[in-house]
């Protein structure tokens, strides 16, 4: 047991000093967020209607909006790195080392979603910023629910090179997620709005990207977007927890059974 | 002197290596069609009527520029991956001066370009109404130069570094940044109001804001067009956008490549 966590706590430092590797791609995202939150967020807020009640304009909604869409992103991203490990043969490697699979699995979700979240810290913090939220508990809580959120994520997209084991294949599936996940939830609209066309509205309501974006929402404006929310606080943070757990112990027992034998296209 | 059947040939080569990708190019539908069919329509429920009256054509003239932009960008990521393989010495082995293999490469993602965007223009067609044919000669050729420029652009952005992760960065950040600071999801009467100066300017110039503003005069998205905007106006920024860049693309990549 004790071997075990040592074992796992060498891979999931060994994804986080990968994080070093980084240092353009870090520095471009931040830009590229940056200019999404600047400009775009910044225009677009100016052409919606939508009044929150109060000070709160759809520009603080889609802030968080925003930060959830690029964890998720940044999150699938782990799924990209593993194809490539894949094709360099790093895989093999990893297997041949005297790790349990389970531990290993385990290692490399936690250790990518960890990476993951650090890498969109510098995004966090802008939004914070812009938003004005400095209160310690909230912010606690926001980093959090976000690193739940993206054990889920980096679990799913783990799961999903292993299921598919092509990095063409990959790379397409990851684009078509990313661009009908983040559209069908509640990152730019709130739930009223997907109301409006009801199938939109139940792939919504059971996206993992919904309930983040909302329970961000909640921490920092209990009062004003409670009623714009897609479900209610409680179950948001439910969901979360419930997601991240279940895709964890999925993706652990699927990586387990599909790692032998290879088969990389 | 350049051999027009050389560039013909290299065009052709490009464009079944264009079919090979069709999953790719799925993605890449999906991608539009649900910045279209499901972004538009639902921000539809949201905007302000008195500043964009209809939303989802607004954004469907934007889509329009966009798919031709996306789609000319292809040949990037291949000219990347030719590189990282080593795969140009091959290239350069053949029997074509290195003009036409640049002017080639560059030919090849405005066809692609073009290829891909004319379902969406028939789409605007359908949706909105049918210009005249001067308008369709118009849309023609400012998308032949939107997609000139963008794959220009892709080709010199992957030619300068063999990381494949860099290259994908610089790509996606250049695509961005050419996709945000545009008037592809606002009014150019908006980001005059709030980011007068420098920022408007590009915004402004950007060819795809150009292409899209051209879009939206021929199918009266606009209640009043921006001011200095008229069709050959448009055609002549767009034009020296694609000389430029094709020229600086062209010889980016063959100095990449004889490195």
């Amino acid at each position: 047991m004790r071997d075990d966590l040592r074992l796992l706590y060498l891979l999931i430092v060994y994804d986080i000093r990968k994080i070093m590797r980084y240092k353009v791609f870090i520095l471009m995202r931040v830009a590229w967020f940056s200019v999404q939150v600047g400009f775009f967020a910044y225009l677009i807020s100016h052409i919606v209607g939508q009044r929150f009640g109060g000070e709160l304009t759809y520009y603080h909604f889609y802030l968080l909006g925003a930060y959830t869409s690029i964890l998720f992103t940044v999150s699938m991203f782990r799924g990209y790195e593993t194809a490539q490990e894949f094709e360099e043969g790093l895989i093999e490697y990893m297997l041949s080392l005297p790790i349990k699979r389970k531990i290993l699995a385990i290692g490399r979700i936690l250790g990518g979603s960890i990476a993951s979240f650090i890498l969109t810290l510098p995004m966090m913090l802008i939004v914070l910023f812009l938003l004005g939220a400095f209160d310690l508990f909230s912010i606690l809580l926001a980093m959090a629910s976000a690193m739940i959120f993206s054990i889920g994520i980096v679990s799913l997209s783990i799961s999903l090179v292993f299921l598919i084991k092509s990095g063409d294949a990959t790379d397409i599936t990851f684009g078509i997620l990313d661009s009908l996940l983040v559209r069908l939830s509640t990152v730019f609209y709130p739930a009223i709005i997907l109301l409006s066309f009801i199938p939109y509205y139940y792939v919504s309501s059971v996206n993992p990207l919904s309930y983040l974006a909302d329970f961000l929402r909640w921490i920092f404006y209990p009062q004003e977007l409670s009623k714009y929310l897609i479900n209610n606080p409680m179950n948001l943070a439910f969901f979360i927890i419930g997601f991240a757990t279940s895709m964890l112990v999925l993706a652990t027992i699927f990586i387990e059974k599909k790692i032998e034998g290879g088969g990389w296209k | 002197m350049i051999n027009i059947r050389n560039i013909s040939i290299i065009i052709s080569r490009d464009l079944q290596r264009f079919w090979k990708y069709r999953w790719w190019l799925a993605g890449l539908i999906t991608m539009n069609l649900a910045d279209l069919f499901i972004f538009a329509l639902l921000f539809n429920n949201m905007v302000r009527r008195d500043l964009i009256p209809n939303y989802f054509l607004f954004i469907a003239t934007g889509i329009a520029a966009i798919a031709s932009f996306a789609s000319a960008f292809s040949i990037g990521r291949e000219v990347g991956v030719e590189i990282r393989r080593n795969y140009t010495q091959y290239l350069l082995s053949l029997p074509l001066s290195r003009i036409e293999l640049a002017f080639g490469r560059i030919l090849s993602g405005t066809v692609r370009g073009l290829i891909y965007q004319t379902p969406f223009i028939i789409l605007l067609f359908i949706l909105i109404d049918l210009p005249s044919p001067l308008q369709i000669i118009y849309i023609l050729i400012a998308s032949t130069l939107l997609s000139t420029t963008m794959s220009s652009i892709s080709i010199a952005i992957s030619t300068a570094t063999r990381n494949f992760d860099m290259q994908a960065t610089l790509r996606s950040f250049t695509y961005f940044i050419l996709f945000f600071i545009s008037n592809v999801f606002y009014p150019d009467a908006l980001i005059r109001q709030r980011f007068p100066g420098v920022l408007y300017n590009i915004a402004y110039y950007n060819p795809v804001s150009l292409t899209v503003s051209l879009f939206r005069i021929i199918f009266k998205i606009y209640a009043t067009p921006p001011s200095g905007y008229s069709e050959l106006h448009i055609i002549m920024y767009l034009a020296i956008w694609a000389l430029i860049s094709m020229f600086m693309g062209g010889y980016l990549y063959i100095r990449n490549l004889e490195k």
